[in-house]
């Protein structure tokens, strides 16, 4: 019997052997499997759950709204609303359909043929943009009828559109949103207090619809805060419109126009000409994109002399009846100074120099300063300095360093040459005037907001500083209340029928970039308020190089007086029924 | 003595039998024996039922509750694309509403009513019946609400070439006759 096991044993082969390579085989098979677990386990097992929760999961980005631009009253300069963005995945869309597909879109959407048939066979890629900042119901209604069409691969995305319902009002101010980024003005400035932060939705589809009781994680969008400005808009369009037509009539180069209100230095017009329409912004030349009120300094010429004669009168040295004698022509080191009209010896007291706008008696005046007083009183009324009313490119003018400050400069700075100033900076020193002898930072935001470098502006930090004594402010307003005299001023055009005005004509030479000299063409400017005896608003206006021949008097005066007339009327102010007080100009 | 001895001895028996009688009783109780086999009548049925039917109304419901919010979700989209939908409509008519406030739209259509911009503030004094500069307004004060065109150059914008043709009298105005009716020419 044993043998006979043996034997069947040798036929068979061993048993145990077969038993040992089957575990052994067996053994191997589940080490890879074991290795494998703790590979996907062990290693990195993030990554496998994340791909495979992917595949159902849906990121849409929640955009915020941009703040909308606000003038005085609440109405929109700037706006935003929900658009979309018409994009294609040209793998798609067949080689012989492009064409259709194109004539198609760049006639719904009035997007470029030849662009968009490019983009369309733009082979390898799955995201082409077709059309940007479209009105939602429009992208809808396109795509609507693509999809009737039997047109495949054309989707939609949020993209929010910024609307300029009131096209080129205060365009220069506001600035431009381009494709993705601002440009200029109060958008580029407060871009991130405008922004808000973008929102994101995280959550589970299945079949198009959300699953319930899936991941729904929602980080909610924080909208951009409003921005409200000072401005009136529909002051800043009859401004605007005024100012053209005025310095197209004078065929002047350009012109500019701000309103201040006196007391509280809020900017409620701050016009430019030529300017350009916020909505279209690419079919106008850059030039006329910027703002020329703070940007483009210019010699500001006799409405200077405001500034000199109270500084004058503040230090103590002449009053207003202080009388001079002023010869036909002034010869000063290398230059003869001479006045706009031809006179001889004419006995003028410093009424009169200001009404007849006299260069040789300002400097004869200002003969009585001390070294460096002058310079220091044209710093306090903020020549020379950034008026910080919140847009970036402000430029701060020239006012010469003390080093540089010889007798002749300042000779010709007392009437307004070789110093430059900004159309604000000159109506931020006229209002000084107007508002009792204390300059108010002039400002273009209400409230306050913050800029994106983190300084902050508008009227609650808008700063205040004593430059002449309230005594000194009364007799220039009384001074400058003979510029718009009949008789005896020099702009009679610049009166406002039953209000007193009082205001200052100038009419500066220019200098070329060229030569660096005097090019014969002037700025012709006229810086004024009303009521003279209770200053409500301070308007400047200013045109480039008209060539009409007409002075400040004659060219920026009935400016002044039509914006002066509209804003009074507009804000209801009633004449004061008081009869301008007369001072004596000649003696 | 001997009285006592056989009392002991008289009631020995049954005294002995009461003494055992309660160990044998525990004896009896403690001897162990086999239980009777009864039958249970409790039912069994209604728990079985009650556990089943609560299972299965649970799974029922779940499932019910799932598909319920599943159309739910259905209905949820549907909602959202038409609420997008009116939001689209909502904010094109706010901006048509902005392009109509538009000042300069507004000036073009009170330039075709033919409205001006007034010329000067009228003041009413209401205690003395007087008003002050109260001018009836012209156009002189509206400013055009379009740019002028621009200055074409002379290639295209020629000066108008002006002739002037001198009257010279024709020979029917000369004979002192008007024209007829049907023209200049005369019928014989």
């Amino acid at each position: 019997m044993p043998r006979l096991r043996r034997t069947r044993g040798q036929l068979r082969g061993s048993p145990q052997f077969r038993l040992r390579a089957g575990f052994v085989l067996i053994a191997m098979v589940i080490s890879v499997f074991g290795a494998r677990l703790v590979q996907l386990q062990g290693v990195d097992p993030g990554s496998y759950a994340a791909m495979a929760a992917a595949e159902g999961t849906v990121r849409a980005v929640l955009p915020a709204e941009r703040g909308d631009i606000l003038d005085r009253n609440g109405e929109p300069l700037a706006d935003s609303v929900d658009g979309l963005m018409v994009v294609a995945d040209p793998k798609e869309i067949d080689e012989e359909d492009t064409a259709d597909i194109a004539r198609f879109l760049s006639q719904r959407l009035s997007v470029d043929y030849i662009d968009t048939l490019a983009r369309l066979r733009e082979r390898g890629s799955q995201f082409e943009y077709i059309a940007r900042r479209v009105p939602s119901t429009l992208a809808n209604d396109v795509l609507k009828e693509a999809e009737d069409r039997g047109i495949k691969g054309l989707s939609t995305r949020r993209d929010p559109v910024r609307i300029y319902p009131a096209h080129d009002v205060a365009a220069n101010v506001l600035g431009f949103i381009g494709t993705d980024q601002p440009f200029g003005g109060l958008e580029e400035a407060f871009d991130t207090y405008l922004s808000g932060q973008d929102g994101e939705a995280r959550y589970e589809v299945g079949g198009g619809n959300r699953i319930p009781l899936g991941t729904n994680e929602i980080t909610k969008p924080v909208d951009g805060a409003d921005l409200d400005t000072t401005l009136d808009r529909d002051l800043q369009w009859y401004t605007q419109r005024v100012l053209r037509s005025a310095v197209v009539k004078a065929r002047g180069d350009s012109g500019v126009a701000i309103i201040m209100d006196s007391r509280t230095g809020e900017i409620l017009a701050d016009a430019d000409y030529p300017t350009y329409d916020a909505a279209n912004p690419a079919d106008y030349p850059d030039t006329d994109r910027g703002a020329r009120t703070i940007s483009e300094p210019y010699e500001p010429g006799s409405v200077e002399k405001v500034l000199t004669l109270s500084s004058l009168i503040d230090a103590g040295r002449m009053t207003a009846r202080t009388r001079f004698t002023v010869p036909g022509q002034l010869a000063r080191q290398d230059r003869v100074i001479k006045d706009y009209f031809e006179h001889g010896t004419i006995r003028l007291t410093l009424a009169g120099i200001l009404a007849k706008s006299s260069n040789i008696g300002t400097v004869l005046a200002a003969d009585r300063f001390k070294t460096g007083e002058l310079r220091a009183y044209l710093n306090a009324f903020g020549l020379g300095q950034k008026t910080e009313v919140g847009l970036l490119s402000e430029s701060r003018g020239i006012l010469p360093d003390p080093s540089m400050w010889t007798s002749q400069t300042e000779d010709r700075i007392a009437f307004g040459q070789s110093l430059a100033v900004t159309p604000v900076q000159m109506a931020a020193a006229v209002n000084t005037i107007a508002n009792g002898g204390v300059r108010i930072s002039p400002s273009l935001i209400k409230g306050t907001a913050t800029r994106d470098d983190g300084a902050q502006f508008g009227t609650d930090v808008a700063t205040t500083r004593r430059v002449v004594s309230a005594h000194a402010a009364r007799q220039t307003t009384l001074m400058m209340e003979r510029v718009v005299d009949p008789e005896d001023g020099v702009a009679p055009g610049a009166q406002v029928a039953g209000y007193r005005v009082a205001g200052k004509t100038g009419t500066a030479q220019r200098v070329s970039p060229e030569c660096g000299c005097y090019d014969g063409t002037f700025t012709v400017s006229f810086g004024g308020f009303a009521p003279a005896d209770e200053p409500r608003f301070t308007i400047y206006v200013a045109i480039q190089n008209p060539r009409n021949g007409g002075g400040g008097g004659s060219v920026a005066g009935p400016v002044f007086s039509q914006l002066m007339n509209f804003t009074l009327h507009r804000y209801g102010v009633a004449p004061t029924g008081r009869k301008p007080t007369v001072l004596p100009v000649e003696w | 003595m001997s009285a006592l001895s056989s009392a002991r001895t008289v009631s020995q028996p049954s005294m002995l039998s009461r003494a055992r009688a309660p160990f044998e009783a525990a004896i009896d109780r403690a001897r162990l024996t086999v239980v009777p086999h009864r039958r249970v009548r409790a039912p069994r049925m209604p728990f079985v039922t009650l556990v089943s039917v609560v299972l299965l109304g649970g799974i029922v419901g779940l499932l019910c509750f799932n598909t319920q919010m599943q159309q739910a979700s259905f209905a949820a989209s549907t909602l959202e694309e038409r609420a997008a939908n009116l939001s689209a409509r909502e904010q094109t008519l706010h901006s048509e509403l902005q392009a109509l406030r538009d000042p300069q739209h507004l000036a073009v259509l009170a330039a075709q009513a033919g409205m001006v911009a007034p010329q000067n503030a009228c003041t009413l004094k209401l205690g003395s019946a007087a008003s002050d500069g109260c001018t009836p307004a012209t156009r002189g004060s509206t400013p055009p609400p379009f740019a002028p065109p621009p200055s074409k150059p002379s290639v295209i914008n020629p000066r108008p070439i002006k002739v002037e043709v001198p009257y010279t009298p024709s020979e029917h105005a000369a004979a002192g006759q008007w024209a007829t009716r049907h023209g200049d020419t005369r019928r014989g």
